[in-house]
């Protein structure tokens, strides 16, 4: 009965609103950005070159903006939106307009970004590194994009502040605590990126410097680019820990661990970029050992979350009367393709977690730097560990908020397509890695090197990636033909926002989680002592700066 | 018939409802599958560098 009433709470129908419009971009992104990926994997396969004069680099660019930048924040902003709506009680007018507002901000500043690399001016990748150089305007967009997703996030924390003054003493709900963690984690991540764009970037390309600092500007990127790693992750981790012990019909093993980890990811994703730098000269050798050790803290929650979902898993299955060591695996709800979609995902972060500690790893590094190893890793950790949770969310969220119902052959559809995908990514994401360890670079049209004997140990990887990416673009066809059903043509009906509960109620999460001048202030501290002294060694020590780099054909 | 159970050599296991024996396993699972793949890339580092 209890869940009865839990069922019919839903999500403001003006809240749903803001959210839908977040997730028809996202999904817009994700149906072009997809494109783009299969065509470079079929480049890259040698047996297939572009048409009519388009740049292997500008569909890259497309590729990586759509999905790593536009579908990743326009998804988030969305599902946390809702998520705090839903455990709040909804949001005010006033945050709603802010919302709305934000939402219009980065939708601006992606069509600018958008027309800039459509046009042949932004072929820069989505790393947009200088000293390439792009046209401003694509530089202008990216900051809309950064502040519309600081005034999205702002309407997140005025109403989590608000639900704080009306309960006194009390611990936020969980999936509105964590979607402020991520939310403020993004806001103090971005000032980096701000940064270069604003006093290098864009002062750059509107003529009014003549150079760029290099190091400077890639050094601002990665204080941003790591955590932005993290911003992907922690939706799904919400999904993972606080929704999805709901959908099995569990409990969440413990709300304080959860909350815990979530603190740890603020503190110790931010000052950790020189781990992407290990190989980049003019930095100190002992801060980036520094970096890699706090790099190395980050291990600590996520094997956190590892064992507290093993244990809601194994608790349930337990609770159903499975005995032995993996009894409980057998009797997770396979049929419903809002665990299984998840669960998929979740399965994909142990090898992507593993490759994570031997990307971060300095002597490692030396091996899997710059080759596409690295595109490997990432294809697992974002493309399918946390692409998989966006999937299995909006498989309940988007009826959830368009009054619909995922029926049962969508809900076979979803798994059908979570296996797809599962398929096409282990042959594109598996051979990524051993090309990488094989020494094929990433970033790279086809070539064969001028008749290598090396690249052309490469080549037969490549044609199983443009096979993945055949079998992955197929698993996106799936995806929106499930998206438009649920947004469009799905019966009517109420479809649950599953919010778990923890398994001992009497358990009160600590109230130190919510004091926020305490983990923004270590938090300070951490990114202070991380990046001060290195930072003003880079600049006392600066070479030259660097003129601009359009190595691409324009139009 | 009570008799004939009490006769009964089988013995009943009852398992802990509360234990995580399965966690455990696969948190050591997790935990090896890092240590080989780290190992595996270690050993290409040595051969190469």
């Amino acid at each position: 009965m209890a869940n009865e009433t839990v069922a019919k709470v839903k999500v403001d129908p003006r809240d749903a609103k803001l959210s839908m419009a977040h997730f028809f971009v996202a999904f817009s992104a994700l149906a072009l950005g997809g494109l783009m990926g299969l065509l470079q994997t079929l480049v890259r396969s040698g047996k297939w070159e572009l048409p009519w004069g388009i740049d292997y680099y500008q569909v890259l660019t497309v590729h990586g903006v759509l999905l790593g930048l536009v579908l990743t924040t326009f998804f988030i902003m969305g599902f946390q939106y809702a998520a705090v709506s839903r455990t709040t009680g909804g949001h005010s007018n006033a945050a709603r307009r802010l919302g709305w507002i934000g939402f219009w901000i980065m939708l601006i500043g992606t069509l600018m970004a958008a027309t800039m690399i459509l046009l042949k001016e932004a072929s820069v990748l989505y790393t947009f590194y200088a000293p390439l150089k792009a046209h401003w305007i694509f530089y202008l967009g990216l900051t809309f994009v950064v502040v519309g997703s600081w005034i999205d996030g702002a309407a997140q924390i005025m109403t989590y502040a608000k639900w704080r003054k009306n309960n006194p003493g009390q611990p936020s709900p969980l999936l509105s605590f964590m979607a402020v963690i991520n939310t403020v984690m993004w806001i103090v991540a971005t000032l980096g990126v701000a940064a270069t764009v604003l006093f290098q970037l864009l002062p750059w390309s509107l003529g009014l410097v003549d150079t760029v600092d290099v190091l400077v500007s890639r050094t601002l990127f990665w204080y941003f680019g790591h955590p932005l790693v993290y911003f992907w992750l922690l939706p799904a981790y919400m999904c993972w820990y606080a929704i999805i012990p709901k959908i099995i019909g569990g409990k969440i093993f413990s709300d304080s661990l959860a909350r815990l980890s979530f603190i740890l990811f603020l503190l110790f994703s931010i000052p950790v970029g020189f781990h992407h730098q290990l190989t980049e000269p003019g930095i100190d050798p002992a801060w980036k050992f520094l970096q890699v050790i706090l790099t190395f803290m980050v291990v600590i929650p996520s094997l956190m979350t590892a064992f507290s979902l093993f244990a809601t898993f194994e608790r349930y299955g337990r609770s159903k009367g499975a005995t032995g060591l993996f009894g409980w695996f057998r009797v997770l709800p396979w049929n419903d393709a809002r665990f299984t979609v998840p669960f998929i995902g979740m399965a994909a972060f142990i090898p992507a977690g593993a490759g994570g500690i031997i990307n971060a790893s300095n002597q490692m590094d030396q091996v899997v730097h710059n080759t596409i190893w690295i595109t490997g890793h990432f294809h697992l950790t974002l493309a399918t560990s946390v692409v998989l949770t966006f999937f299995g969310i909006s498989y309940w969220l988007i009826p959830h908020l368009t009054g619909r119902k995922l029926t049962k052959a969508m809900n076979k559809l979803a798994i059908i397509q979570a296996w797809v995908w599962f398929i096409g990514m282990t042959f594109m994401s598996g051979a990524m890695h051993f090309e990488g360890l094989l020494g094929g670079p990433r970033r790279s049209a086809f070539s064969t090197y001028g008749g290598a004997k090396q690249a052309a140990e490469w080549i037969p990887y490549q044609v199983a990636q443009a096979v993945g990416g055949s079998i992955l673009f197929l698993g996106i066809i799936l995806v929106l033909i499930i998206f438009v059903n649920l947004a469009f043509f799905a019966p009517k009906g109420e479809e649950e926002f599953p919010v778990a509960e923890a398994e001992d109620n009497a358990e009160k999460a600590p109230m130190v989680f919510e004091n926020w001048k305490l983990w923004l202030g270590i938090t300070a501290a951490l990114i202070l002592f991380a990046y001060t002294i290195p930072f003003i060694d880079i600049i006392q020590n600066a070479p030259p700066g660097s003129k601009g780099f359009q190595t691409w054909n324009k139009w | 018939m009570a008799k004939a159970e009490l006769k009964t050599k089988q013995k009943t296991v009852i398992e802990d409802k509360s234990s995580l024996k399965g966690t455990l396993a696969s948190v050591f699972f997790v935990g090896a599958f890092i240590i080989v793949t780290w190992v595996g890339v270690y050993y290409l580092f040595l051969e190469r560098f």
